[in-house]
């Protein structure tokens, strides 16, 4: 029974908390309408009085670095590394670029400065600078090796890798891990069978012009892992060549990539017309340069013509008229 | 059965004459006018000499009847003889250059092997017909092959060879040769001292025995057809002991003879599959004869772009067109190089040609003649000829 008188009370105040404030709101509507003027039905939205928007204060850009620079400043301190050319730095009144009309461009907002590469940290001053501080480090050059050739003889392979230093996250660069060794095909110790072996395999990996062979390893991590294989391929590479295999011996005339005459059918021929050995005719040298140059370096008229001259030398037939 | 053929050539060939003479188109100019620089009256070879060069000389029908009646000189050329109403050939470079050998060779020693090569057109053919001419004046026998690739790319007909297994004769061919051999050399094969070395047994019934005169084996071949690859064999043969014994002076002439080496030959089996050249019989005979090891003998071959397919006539030089083998075969050779026509030249052939009433002379002709046919003796002819 009190439970039931007290939610009923409570219901009746909560009424009449709700009306309340209707009574309220209702008193001060009246108040406003009397104060405020009579508002004017703008339909085309004409802009009424704005506020004036407040003027952006300008920067004022600090003057030029170089306005401040002494005469006898240290150079090397202002731009000590490599970096892109900046104009309030660098004292000097440079121009770059083209306009049509008037004068090139000066070195402020100069893109064209900017783009290309400069060499501003590498003054002489610099230079000398960072190799006295280097000496330390050096052990002084051997008096045997004067010249280039002193050191082909006595380092005949020269090994080259590159080391790269920069700031990243990361102070390894993967490309540092590649190394070329190359040294003269003519300091290797091999015979005309050999050599001929060694060139087919480290194949196109030969100059002929300069007679060098280049290795290139880079299939391993490090550069120390990529030195060793590239000593290992050329110690395999030249052990190989002075082997002979089996089948190696089954190598015919039909096989041979160059035509040698001392083992052809020409050799055979001759010998049997003369019914001597080779070293007994005369003139047959020349008859057998003529004959491998017509071989090896294919036909020609001028190769042709020499063949048939040393041919008739060596059969004792007169010689061609000139034309 | 090739007697009468023979005779109908040759009567082929009095009927042309006859035709010809009351046809031809010259007028006989008085001996005086003849004697220019463009001709020579040395109508022998032997007499030949760098002086000559680029003169024109009469090849005597009475030579030429016996040596080219069963071909040797282009068809073309043997035309505008025809119509020429004379047959004369330029004296050139090469031929005498060969001519000049042959008179210094020790024919004691090993044969020696000349090659004559040039681009198409040359005139690698003629300067073999003035080679040919020299000999025959020179009492060479002559073993002189028109055309190797008659025999490899137009043989006439083919069947298996009785006596080699395996092997392609092409009987009409080799008795045409015959025919050809016999009327080149008739007044040498008459002598008593050719004669055969050994027996030659071509059946039960048939033989030749030995010490039978060369001629009769000739005829023999001849008449039985069926025997005349083996015949030329046998002849080849017999001509190298003969020349060996020193009883007579050979020349042997192949034009085309690179034909002998091209793998791609158009004489079949039976079957239809195509022969290599070296399992024809008849080229057995001639690459012995081919190569040195024989003496009193001098060998002439020309080797011609036109005798192997269209397809791989890439380069002239000797070496490409001979192969690998071919070259082998014949090495050391002289090659001897058959050039375009010189500067000369070509002003002694437009002259002839005026002379001859073959084309109307006019300012520059000599310049456009040769600028046009780009010096080829064969281009001029054709520039020159007729329609």
């Amino acid at each position: 029974m009190l439970s039931y008188s007290r939610s009923f009370e409570k219901f009746l105040f909560s009424n009449v908390e709700k009306s309340l404030p209707f009574s309220i709101a209702y008193s001060t509507e009246v108040k406003k309408e009397v104060k405020e003027e009579f508002r004017v039905l703008n339909l085309k939205n004409v802009k009424r009085q704005t506020q004036p928007k407040r003027a952006q204060k300008q920067l004022e850009a600090l003057p030029p670095r170089t306005n401040k620079m002494p005469v006898d400043q240290d150079w090397g301190s202002v731009w000590p590394g490599p970096r892109s050319f900046h104009p309030a730095s660098v004292p000097l009144p440079v121009r770059q670029g083209y306009v049509e009309k008037g004068v090139a461009p000066d070195k402020y907002a100069n893109a064209e400065l900017i783009k290309i590469p400069n060499f501003l940290h590498l003054t002489p001053p610099v230079i000398k600078r960072q190799c006295e501080a280097l000496k330390k480090f050096c052990t002084p050059w051997p008096k045997a090796l004067e010249n280039d050739k002193e050191c082909e003889k006595h380092f005949p392979i020269e090994v080259t890798s590159s080391d790269y230093c920069h700031s990243a996250p990361t102070i390894r660069n993967p490309l540092a891990r590649i190394v070329t060794i190359k040294f003269k095909l003519s300091s290797l110790n091999l015979n005309e069978r050999a050599k001929d072996k060694f060139l087919r395999l480290v194949g196109e990996r030969y100059n002929k012009e300069t007679d060098t062979v280049a290795i290139v390893t880079d299939r391993c991590p490090l550069k120390k892992q990529n030195y060793d294989y590239a000593m290992y391929l050329l110690t395999a590479c030249y052990h190989e060549s002075w082997n002979v295999e089996p089948w190696e011996e089954l190598k015919s005339e039909a096989d041979m990539e160059y035509y040698d005459w001392s083992k052809n059918a020409s050799k055979k021929s001759v010998e049997a017309l003369f019914g001597k050995q080779t070293e007994d005719i005369p003139n047959v040298k020349e008859y057998s340069e003529a004959v491998s140059t017509l071989m090896n370096e294919g036909e020609s008229e001028y190769s042709v013509t020499k063949y048939g001259d040393s041919v008739r030398k060596l059969l004792g037939l007169p010689d061609a008229p000139k034309t | 059965m090739l007697k009468r053929p023979e005779r109908f050539i040759i009567k082929c060939a009095q009927l042309h004459n006859s035709y010809i003479q009351s046809l031809h188109t010259t007028v006989c100019l008085s001996s005086q006018e003849r004697l220019q620089s463009f001709r020579t009256n040395e109508e022998n070879p032997l007499n030949h000499n760098e002086s000559n060069t680029a003169q024109f000389y009469k090849l005597l029908e009475s030579d030429k009847a016996k040596l080219f009646v069963h071909g040797g000189l282009p068809k073309s050329f043997e035309t505008q003889a025809k119509t020429f109403n004379e047959t004369c050939l330029m004296i050139r470079q090469p031929a005498l250059d060969v001519i000049n050998c042959m008179k210094n060779i020790d024919y004691n020693k090993p044969a020696v092997r000349f090659v004559l090569y040039g681009k198409k057109g040359t005139g690698k053919s003629l300067a073999m017909a003035h080679i040919l001419h020299y000999a025959f004046k020179q009492d060479f026998l002559i073993v002189h092959v028109p055309w190797v690739g008659n025999w490899m790319r137009r043989c006439k007909e083919q069947s298996n060879s009785e006596s080699k297994e395996g092997y392609i004769d092409i009987n009409l061919d080799a008795a045409g040769w015959l025919l050809h051999f016999k009327t080149q050399n008739a007044h040498i094969l008459s002598k008593p001292k050719l004669k055969t070395s050994r027996d030659h047994v071509w059946s039960k019934r048939e033989t030749t025995p030995k010490d039978s005169p060369l001629l009769e084996l000739i005829e023999h071949g001849i008449a039985r057809i069926k025997y005349a690859s083996e015949t030329v064999n046998a002849i080849c043969e017999e001509i190298k002991i003969l020349s060996n014994d020193g009883k007579c002076r050979t020349i042997v002439a192949i034009d085309g003879y690179n034909a002998f080496f091209y793998r791609i030959t158009r004489v079949f089996t039976v079957k239809k599959e195509p022969v290599l050249p070296e399992k024809v019989t008849l080229t057995e005979g001639f690459l012995n004869l081919t190569k040195f090891d024989w003496k009193n003998g001098v060998i002439i071959v020309t080797v011609d772009e036109i005798a192997i397919a269209e397809k791989d006539q890439i380069s002239h030089l000797p070496r490409y067109l001979l192969g690998k083998q071919g070259f082998e075969h014949l090495d050391p050779f002289v090659p001897i190089l058959v050039s375009n026509y010189t500067k000369k030249e070509v002003l002694s052939c437009l002259d002839y040609y005026k002379e001859r009433k073959w084309i109307q002379p006019y300012p520059g002709l000599e310049n456009e003649v040769e600028f046009v046919s780009a010096s080829n003796p064969y281009k001029l002819m054709k520039i020159c000829a007729s329609l």
